[in-house]
């Protein structure tokens, strides 16, 4: 009694003892699974392959990527012969948590599609912990992902990046030091939700005017906060901070470059005026997303140094959906002797169990196309840039010593149809296993058909 | 005048050379999923006229035209059974949709509709989709519309079967309770037996009947809403039912039996929980086989699975896609199957011969002589979305692979130096 007492009081003094930030992330690993793998082939998600070759990872990090690497006592030891070894993918478009399963309007919460201009609601905001797809995603090999708000909106608001380790609160899974992104969508999305009620915009000029209208609000409140900041600490205190705003506060965190910019855009020339816009009011766009067209202006985006998120073969669902070309990714990867910047991305909760296979179809397609990529090279589109995108890639992305262990096992080749992953860790530390039937369940699988059993157990 | 002469035989020669190359092609060297056997074995087709004459293992078959495949997979055409091809070009453009009717209900047919120009057709068929069923979107009430089969050959002449499935849907609906609609159901189809072929005689009469029958007066019946009802029991037409609820799945399962009908349930994400009663009563189902998603309160069994357990209790299966246009990606669909324990032979046989036999569908859905000549010659394994077909086959004619999607991705692949719209 007197044990649990002591056990108690020094929990909540540590609680109100940390340093603690609203909204920061307070994500923990899971106990650290220190493994040494024989024998794998692996992409290292930077474009390499090894083949027969041993990984360790240990207390949370890669620590070595060799041949005949030691084993120890320390080291669980997984033979990893004919299996092949991943970076965690990453999806930079996914709507888990904001646009739940089942999807229903109680739960429906991506979208705030109440003014075209919404840059003040955050989607983490949005994030139901307990949607039952991360866990899918999960067993097809993500470790991390991307919210994004819904389309509706021409600046729908800031999203969020986490990791995929299932957790009753979203600051506790929210990826350490990742930047917040801005959503923002061009096209008939916008247009179509507010014009139908008949309000700005309605048409593709108004969307343009809706951005730029914006962006000078937030110029000129930058310049505020900016002179404010400027301003010694005497002086500081003989005049105001310029009063909080949401909405300008996140504007202004991408004029600054630390919020990142992520714009849903398909049309080649939406993108290419969507890139007039950044150069006008001087930010940085970091990727335009679903893109369908992004083939037709890959150069113009390789050169400005902007990443397309892109299906491997979504069309036709909306005209400007239209011009699919399966070669869309490779295109965009190949753009400028191979400068480009391509990543596949979901945007759907099964899309986002097989991104291997969406995967395979763009390189398939590419090779089709007559471009010479390797598989390792075509791993990067789900690994390293997309961490590149979310501005994460100095922690994770790719198979470095030193970078965090989130690692996929696959029973085979990850480009084939018949590759399951096997094993999958966040940062060093096992998340799921097919062999022992690790995995986690959200509370919403718990005894909703049979009261004894999770929801997909037999 | 003497030369003339000789070019008009010369080019009587060169005319019936032509149409003898197209009168028979021998696949040589193949490896053959036929789409009846559960494996395959090693053989050469010969198609004849349209048709397939002969299948030999000796490779003395004799043909006007022969492709060596060279021991690459070749499979009988693939048959979507759910599509909107030829109704729907660009799903969130209205006038490009004819999917819906204001008027009609239970008789609604899109067989008129269809577009044989449509830019979903080469893109499916290049992906190794030779027929497709077409349904239209669920009416109001619910049993309705007629779906048509169509043969995807960019033919104006169409071939199809016309009207040859009705569909209908049961579940949670947001509106009203699904007691009321699975009662309404029961209340279509106690009027649709009763009908005789007296009845239909006469539109006059039918007037008449809808007026006298209290369920037909208020769905405001017309018709044509009257006699699909009736050739529904009098041809047995398969009854498409979208349902996922396992509780669902019961109550139709007990009004197929109090009907006699020919049910198919699509969707079924809850087959799992009920799959003996399903198998005694010999339900085909159409499944996504790569949908996992508990996707709403009626799909909370949803598991990747489901393929194999069905194939387990020996239950006939076809697989649709969720989302529209790419319907051939019921290929990935049975990659994805496989992957989670479906048998490879079950999947081929999911993917063509089963929907032929469901559905009627005379002389297609598989390998075997005196079939149609819809073959599918495929670069490597069909179930692995990234191999892709190298020669279709449909009747017996070799289609062009050429879609929208490759002339785009040529146009920017090619003759850079030249502006865009200069290129081909």
């Amino acid at each position: 009694m007197k044990k649990i007492y002591i056990l108690i009081s020094i929990i909540s003094i540590n609680t109100i003892a940390a340093d603690y930030e609203p909204y920061e992330s307070s994500y923990e690993p899971l106990p650290y699974t220190n493994t040494i793998f024989k024998n794998a082939n692996i992409y290292d998600g930077d474009g390499k392959e090894f083949i027969e070759t041993d990984i360790i990872i240990q207390d949370g990090k890669i620590i070595a990527i060799g041949k005949e690497l030691p084993r120890s006592n320390e080291l669980i030891t997984v033979d990893a012969t004919g299996k092949w070894i991943t970076p965690g993918i990453i999806d930079i478009h996914s709507h888990m948590g904001v646009y739940p399963a089942p999807s229903v309007k109680t739960s429906s919460d991506g979208n705030e599609a109440t003014s075209p201009v919404t840059a003040d609601v955050w989607a983490e905001h949005s994030i139901w912990t307990q949607d039952p797809q991360f866990a899918l995603a999960l067993k097809g090999g993500v470790t991390t992902f991307h919210v994004l708000p819904g389309s509706a909106n021409l600046i729908g608001g800031r999203g969020v990046t986490a990791k995929n380790l299932q957790r009753n609160t979203i600051n506790s899974m929210k990826f350490p030091d990742a930047p917040h992104s801005l959503k923002m969508a061009c096209g008939e999305n916008p247009k179509r939700v507010y014009g139908n009620r008949g309000q700005a915009p309605s048409t593709r000029m108004g969307n343009i005017a809706g951005y730029r209208k914006s962006w000078i609000r937030a110029k000129s409140y930058l310049s505020k906060l900016d002179e404010y900041e400027a301003k010694s600490d005497e002086a500081k205190e003989l005049s105001y901070k310029p009063t909080r705003d949401l909405e300008l506060e996140t504007l202004a965190g991408a004029l600054r470059g630390d919020i990142l910019v992520h714009n849903h855009c398909y049309r080649a020339d939406e993108m290419a005026m969507m890139i007039d816009v950044a150069k006008e009011f001087d930010y940085k766009i970091t990727a335009f997303h679903h893109a369908v067209e992004a083939y037709k202006i890959a150069d113009l985006l390789a050169e400005n140094n902007i990443c397309a998120a892109l299906w491997a073969d979504w069309w036709g669902f909306k005209h400007e959906a239209y011009d699919m070309v399966q070669a869309n990714v490779a295109i965009v990867d190949q753009a400028r002797n191979g400068t480009g910047c391509a990543i596949v991305h979901s945007d759907d909760e099964i899309g986002i169990q097989h991104l291997n296979v969406e995967a395979s179809k763009a390189l398939s397609a590419g090779i089709k196309a007559g471009y010479d990529i390797s598989k390792a090279r075509a791993m990067k589109w789900i690994t390293s840039n997309p961490a590149k995108a979310a501005g994460i890639y100095d922690q994770t992305g790719s198979l470095k010593v030193g970078k965090n262990a989130d690692v996929v096992m696959w029973s085979k080749n990850p480009f084939s149809v018949y590759a399951l992953a096997e094993k999958v860790y966040i940062d060093g530390a096992l998340a799921f296993d097919k062999a022992s039937g690790l995995e986690p369940n959200s509370d919403f699988d718990v005894g909703i058909i049979n009261p004894s059993n999770r929801r997909i157990e037999e | 005048m003497i030369k003339h002469k000789i070019l008009l035989v010369l080019s009587l020669i060169f005319f019936n050379s032509s149409l003898l190359e197209a009168k028979s092609t021998v696949i040589k060297n193949a490896t053959i999923f036929d789409g009846i056997e559960d494996s395959s074995y090693n053989g050469h087709i010969l198609i004849e006229d349209g048709y397939i004459k002969k299948i030999s293992k000796s490779s003395m078959i004799q043909g006007d035209k022969v492709i060596d495949v060279k021991g690459k997979i070749v499979t009988p055409g693939l048959i979507a059974p759910d599509t909107e091809i030829g109704i729907v070009e660009i799903g969130a453009l209205n006038v490009t949709r004819d999917d819906e009717s204001n008027i009609y209900d239970i008789g609604f047919s899109i067989h008129s509709a269809f577009n044989p120009n449509s830019t979903l057709i080469p893109w499916n068929r290049s992906n190794g989709i030779t027929s497709a069923i077409t349904l239209p979107r669920n009416t109001s009430s619910p049993i309705g519309g007629l779906g048509s089969f169509f043969i995807l050959d960019s033919k104006m002449n169409i071939n199809s079967n016309a009207d040859m499935v009705l569909i209908g849907r049961l579940g949670g609906s947001g509106s009203s309770s699904r007691a009321e609609m699975l009662s309404l159901m029961d209340d279509i189809l106690s009027f649709g037996s009763s009908l005789s072929k007296k009845d239909i005689g006469s539109d006059l009469t039918i007037d008449e009947i809808i007026e006298s029958s209290s369920i037909a007066s208020y769905l405001d019946l017309k018709t044509r809403d009257v006699k699909t009802l009736f050739r529904l029991f009098d041809e047995n037409l398969p009854l498409i039912i979208k349902s996922h609820r396992a509780s669902d799945i019961i109550n139709l399962i007990n009004l197929k039996k109090k009907y006699d009908l020919n049910l198919i349930i699509m969707g079924a994400q809850e087959a799992s929980l009920v799959v003996d009663e399903i198998a005694k009563n010999d339900i085909p189902l159409i499944i996504n086989p790569i949908n996992n998603i508990p996707n709403s309160f009626d799909e909370l069994a949803s598991n990747i699975n489901l393929a194999q357990r069905l194939e387990k209790e020996g239950i006939t299966m076809m697989f649709n896609v969720s989302r529209d246009h790419n319907y051939h990606l019921i290929r990935q669909g049975a990659g994805v199957a496989v992957a989670n324990g479906l048998s490879y032979g079950s999947a081929i046989k999911a993917l063509t011969s089963n929907a032929a036999k469901v559905f009627n569908i005379d002389k297609r859905g598989s390998i075997k002589v005196g079939n149609h000549g819809d073959i599918v010659i495929w670069e490597a394994d069909p179930l692995e979305p990234s191999s892709l077909p190298e020669k279709v086959f449909i009747d017996g004619i070799e289609t062009d692979l050429t879609t929208r999607s490759t002339r785009l991705r040529d146009r920017y692949t090619k003759d850079l130096e030249k502006p865009n719209t200069y290129r081909n």
